[in-house]
């Protein structure tokens, strides 16, 4: 072959070619567990191994040995737990890498898929992605302090540890509506009275919104129910709309429902004091603090039918192949709260100062009224007493994981109608 | 040296008479060599890249497992293109966001367009007073993080329709402005106008500065009027700029995401960019890349009918190293009427949104907006257990210090490298013009601007997670942000380079060849110099960008390289408003004190002297 100033040209761009899309090469997805990650498992009894007996000091003793702990998570609360974990557990630094609940996915996914494992602790939520994505292609690991099972449910421990729960529900203003809650039944809301009065986080970019959204959307016998209720008919369901569950999405947005980017400025638009005409919205209870905070009259809608309560967690795991995985232990631990706390114990705010903090410890940002600790032995926040009196419905992963796209795809649709 | 033999016929490609042939054309060719290493630096940065998406585009996400439960994750698919396109959700998904963001790009793009001329026009032809200042102050919104305008649209106008605290003119006067005033397209376009002008003032005013009045007058003195002088000279001299204008603000339109987020939401209007946010945001990347391609071919299509229209052509060189005169028309009885119109416009783009921020950054309980209320505490105060979750103001605020460094550096470090990249990229492509290799580079340099900001953020993290042959795995780095900001900024400085370039007539350069000058003394002496007013102004809006840009590096931003918007974004997240309008407020105030000393210095260090002469 004669070596031509053309055959060279093409030969140089097809390596060309070829070393592009090498390094643009798909990406594999380990669905079994590798003989490499099974011994990790092994020696750190996680996974398959887990035993449910551990010597806790031996396990700190090691965690000490590593000297590091590293932590990918949605909420940023976390950082300012960093001087006090280290305080009582002189030795390990943590490092807190605070990427919302999307890219804490995202980044773990990657990371992984290219070989690269250096997170030891991964909090977030999005059911659906993390129980399926994650710990179901083995990203993550369960891991429960054996001696905490006890004190958690095992809802809150199965298949994945909650780190807490938290729930969306409906706010109304309490000086529009002095005689209490204006309505008991969710489908009023879908009446004229209430046309282009409700308000919602976008669904579509907010995760705890489409949550919201889904936990009313996987019960449709429910919905049904409860419109029978109101009505005393049968509902009838629009064109091409599945259940009633569904129907009940679809009529929202029939009837105006107003859109917002964020949560503060949806429950300021039913909580702001002085207004003639608020909205009722769905929003995260943590929220409601913004009555001692901002001078909110926001009331929750504690008695709807069938639902006022809609619950979604948020997990902690241990990332596969952690580098530090007795440190991670030891924080998932810690974020657990002290074992010292029991229902009589009284905590006072702030919670996250002195012997309060000592005592709920990494739970201590998170102790606000609207959160609710996956334990069965920490007393409710201030302000968040109203949790127990309400019936609530949990998301469901299953339901996320195999209906949330649908779901969201309804509600573009229907949004832009 | 060697001359081609005569009578032997060509000589064999690895002939040592060829390869010394070659060696010298390409000495005396340095446009090659640059053009070549360019081009190979930009495929890795920018192609690679864009295969990634278009072959993730073709895959089968492990999102779709819920519409197809068979599917096999990896797999070749034409699923997402059906979808976007041939299913009953490709009206929501696509048809209608598409419409929605061709009218907001075609209408910010007018109306920026008529803004920025007519202030270029007042700042360089006419004889307006407090021309410094205002050169000054005009490129302040754009300094702005661009939904600072919409927020503070939405303190103005917002209505009962979102409910919550009224709207100042409620406030004033009981009036409920009407929806289509207070969101959609209509506040949406103008809050982005007045946003985006910036562009096409900054090129059209750099464009008339260098028009030589001489032409001008040849025209008078062949008889033409005012207005064919215009038509006939001016207006064709401008074209590059105008044209530049038109496609830089167009394509930032199309992916622009937080007005649209922030105005449109209350009343469903839906852009592209938002719909390709909330797919990312649902890690469903295959809409959200397939959107991201549309987007790509969309820039392209109007790129490519823009340079039919306009076209890049010889005939707009203007400095020729002949004489250059500049006249400034006299606005007579007008001068003072038109001074206070330009004092009104920066008044409601510059100094109404810096005060609102000021103002939100000293209130106790953010909304409540009486005098009782102020507190310098977000600023000096050393951390509250009971506000603002005890984090400390500004001045005391280890995070915050850090993050404004990394912001400077960023900046600095973006700039620098895109002035030089630039420089070159123009150099390569207007000097080998007609080649092959010119036309490639030209394009590629200007490819990353067709990609969303945040999309190409997503790419990054899945190409820098793992070290590629000899380039170490740079996610998590600092480098990588100047990285990705150095790539996206690109378009703009290479597009700086290359009109500079053409403005330099070729024989400026040939006659220093002449007397046997080098490559790097003519780069030194004589092109650098010559263009370093159009490589400043790039290099200043790429440090501009740099510092205010947040969709494009939030993917790739950490604790240990965070930086001021960053920053901003988890506290606007936390609902810490006053930290969030504090750092805000100084992030603006830096870009401004800093441009404003790099724009003093390079005027007294000549820089701006073809201006002024």
């Amino acid at each position: 072959m004669k070596l031509t100033k053309r055959y060279l040209l093409k030969t140089l761009s097809k390596a060309a070619a070829i070393a592009l899309f090498s390094t643009t090469a798909t990406f594999s997805v380990a669905d079994g567990i590798s003989a490499k990650l099974d011994a990790w498992l092994m020696e750190n009894s996680l996974g398959s191994h887990a035993t449910g007996q551990e010597n806790w000091d031996e396990i700190v003793a090691a965690a000490k040995e590593e000297g590091e702990v590293s932590v990918y998570t949605a909420s940023g609360r976390i950082a300012k737990l960093v001087d006090h974990f280290e305080a009582l557990y002189p030795g390990i630094k943590l490092t807190v890498y605070d990427l919302g609940s999307v890219k804490t996915i995202e980044k773990t996914v990657r990371e992984q898929d290219a070989g690269i494992f250096t997170t030891d602790v991964i909090t977030t939520g999005n059911s659906g992605q993390v129980i399926y994505e994650l710990l179901g292609k083995n990203r993550i690991f369960n891991y429960v302090p054996s001696h905490y099972v006890d004190r958690i449910p095992s809802e809150n421990r199965d298949p994945l540890l909650v780190r807490v729960n938290e729930a969306m529900v409906f706010f109304y203003n309490t000086e529009v509506h002095p005689d209490g809650a204006p309505i008991s039944n969710v489908w009023e809301l879908t009446q004229e009275k209430y046309r282009g009065r409700v308000g919602i986080k976008n669904p579509m970019s907010s995760g705890s919104s489409l949550m919201g959204l889904a936990t009313l959307v996987q019960n449709p016998e429910e919905m049904a129910a409860a419109y029978k209720r109101l009505t005393g008919e049968d509902i009838i369901l629009g064109d091409g709309v599945p259940d009633a569950g569904y129907e009940f999405v679809r009529r929202m947005l029939a009837n105006d429902i107003v859109i917002y980017k964020s949560g503060s400025k949806l429950v300021d638009a039913s909580g702001k004091a002085g207004q003639d005409d608020a909205l009722i919205v769905m929003g995260s209870m943590t929220y409601i603090s913004r009555n001692e905070s901002k001078g909110n009259v926001n009331a929750i809608l504690s008695d709807l039918d069938p639902v006022s309560r809609l619950v979604f967690p948020t997990f902690m795991s241990i990332g596969a192949h952690a580098p530090n995985p007795n440190a991670a232990k030891v924080l998932i631990a810690y974020l657990l709260g002290s074992t010292d706390i029991n229902l009589d114990t009284k905590l006072e705010k702030p919670y996250i100062e002195g012997a309060s903090f000592d005592l709920l410890q990494g739970l201590a940002p998170y102790h606000d009224a609207g959160s609710v600790s996956p334990r069965n032995d920490v007393p409710l926040p201030q302000g968040g007493e109203i949790w127990d009196e309400m019936k609530g419905w949990n998301v469901s992963a299953k339901f996320m994981w195999e209906q949330g796209p649908k779901l969201r795809d309804f509600w573009n649709i229907h949004a832009s109608q | 040296m060697i001359k081609a033999p005569i009578g032997i016929g060509k000589p064999a490609f690895w002939s040592v008479q060829n390869i010394s042939y070659q060696a010298y054309r390409l000495k005396t060719r340095p446009e090659l060599i640059i053009g070549v290493l360019a081009l190979c630096f930009l495929s890795f940065v920018v192609l690679v890249p864009l295969l990634q998406i278009i072959q993730d585009a073709f895959t089968f996400q492990s999102y779709d497992l819920s519409y197809e439960p068979d599917g096999v994750v990896g797999s070749f698919t034409l699923f997402h293109i059906d979808r976007v396109f041939n299913q009953p959700i490709s009206t929501a998904l696509f048809y209608k966001p598409l419409l929605n963001s061709l009218k907001m790009g075609f209408a910010v793009t007018a109306i920026a367009l008529v803004v920025g001329f007519s202030l270029a026009w007042l700042m360089v032809r006419t004889n307006v007073h407090f021309k410094g200042v205002f050169g000054a102050m005009l490129v302040f919104p754009y300094m702005m993080p661009s939904w600072v305008m919409a927020i503070a649209w939405l303190s103005l106008f917002k209505n009962d329709r979102i409910g919550g605290s009224e709207g100042l003119l409620t406030y004033l006067t009981g009036i409920q402005a009407p929806d289509w005033v207070a969101y959609g397209i209509f506040p949406i376009v103008i809050t982005l106008a007045l946003h985006y002008y910036a562009y096409a003032y900054l090129l059209i005013s750099g464009a008339l500065a260098t028009v030589d009045s001489e032409l001008e007058e040849a025209g008078a003195t062949s008889g033409m009027g005012k207005w064919k002088r215009i038509r006939v000279i001016t207006m064709p001299l401008l074209m590059p700029a105008i044209g530049s204008a038109i496609v830089l603000t167009f394509i930032r339109i199309l992916g622009t995401f937080g007005t649209p987020a922030l105005l449109g939401l209350p009343v469903r209007f839906f852009t592209f960019s938002t719909q390709i946010y909330a797919s990312i945001n649902a890690r469903n990347q295959g809409d959200a890349f397939v959107l991201a391609l549309v987007l790509i071919v969309l820039a392209i299509s109007f790129i490519w009918i823009n340079s039919r229209i306009i076209g890049v052509r010889k005939s707009y060189v203007t400095m020729t190293g002949k004489g250059f005169r500049k006249s400034e028309s006299d606005l007579g009885k007008m001068r003072w009427p038109i001074t206070i119109l330009v004092i009104l416009f920066l008044c409601m783009t510059v100094a109404l949104p810096l005060i609102l921020l000021l103002w939100e950054s000293l209130t106790l309980i953010p909304g409540n907006y009486s005098i009782s209320n102020l507190t310098t505490y977000f600023w000096n105060g050393k951390g509250n257990i009971n506000l603002a979750y005890g984090e400390p103001g500004i001045i005391h605020n280890k995070g915050i210090l850090e993050a404004l460094f990394n912001s400077i550096k960023l900046g600095f470090a973006a700039a620098l490298f895109n002035g030089v990249l630039g420089l070159l990229v123009g150099y390569a492509v207007v000097r080998g013009r007609g080649a092959r290799l010119s036309k490639w580079l030209e394009a590629i340099a200007f490819a990353p601007y067709i990609f969303p900001s945040i999309a190409l953020g997503a790419i990054y993290i899945g190409m820098f997670s793992t070290n590629i042959g000899p380039v170490p795995a740079l996610y998590g780095t600092f480098t990588i942000l100047v990285l990705i900001t150095v790539i996206k900024n690109l378009p703009f400085t290479s597009r700086t380079g290359i009109a500079a370039i053409l403005q330099i007539h070729q024989s400026l350069e040939e006659a220093a060849r002449v007397q046997g000058i080098g490559w790097f003394r003519r780069m030194f002496r004589i092109i650098i110099p010559l263009s370093m007013s159009g490589l400043v102004a790039g290099m200043l809006l790429t440090f501009i960008t740099a510092m205010r840009e947040l969709s494009l590096i939030i993917l790739l931003i950490s604790p240990g390289n965070m930086v001021l918007t960053g920053l901003i974004f988890s506290y606007q997240e936390m609902d810490m408003s006053q930290h969030s309008s504090a750092v805000t407020l100084m992030l603006v105030l830096l870009i401004i004190v800093i441009s404003v000393i790099v724009r003093l210095i390079t005027r007294s260090a000549g820089v701006g002297r073809l201006n002024v002469t």
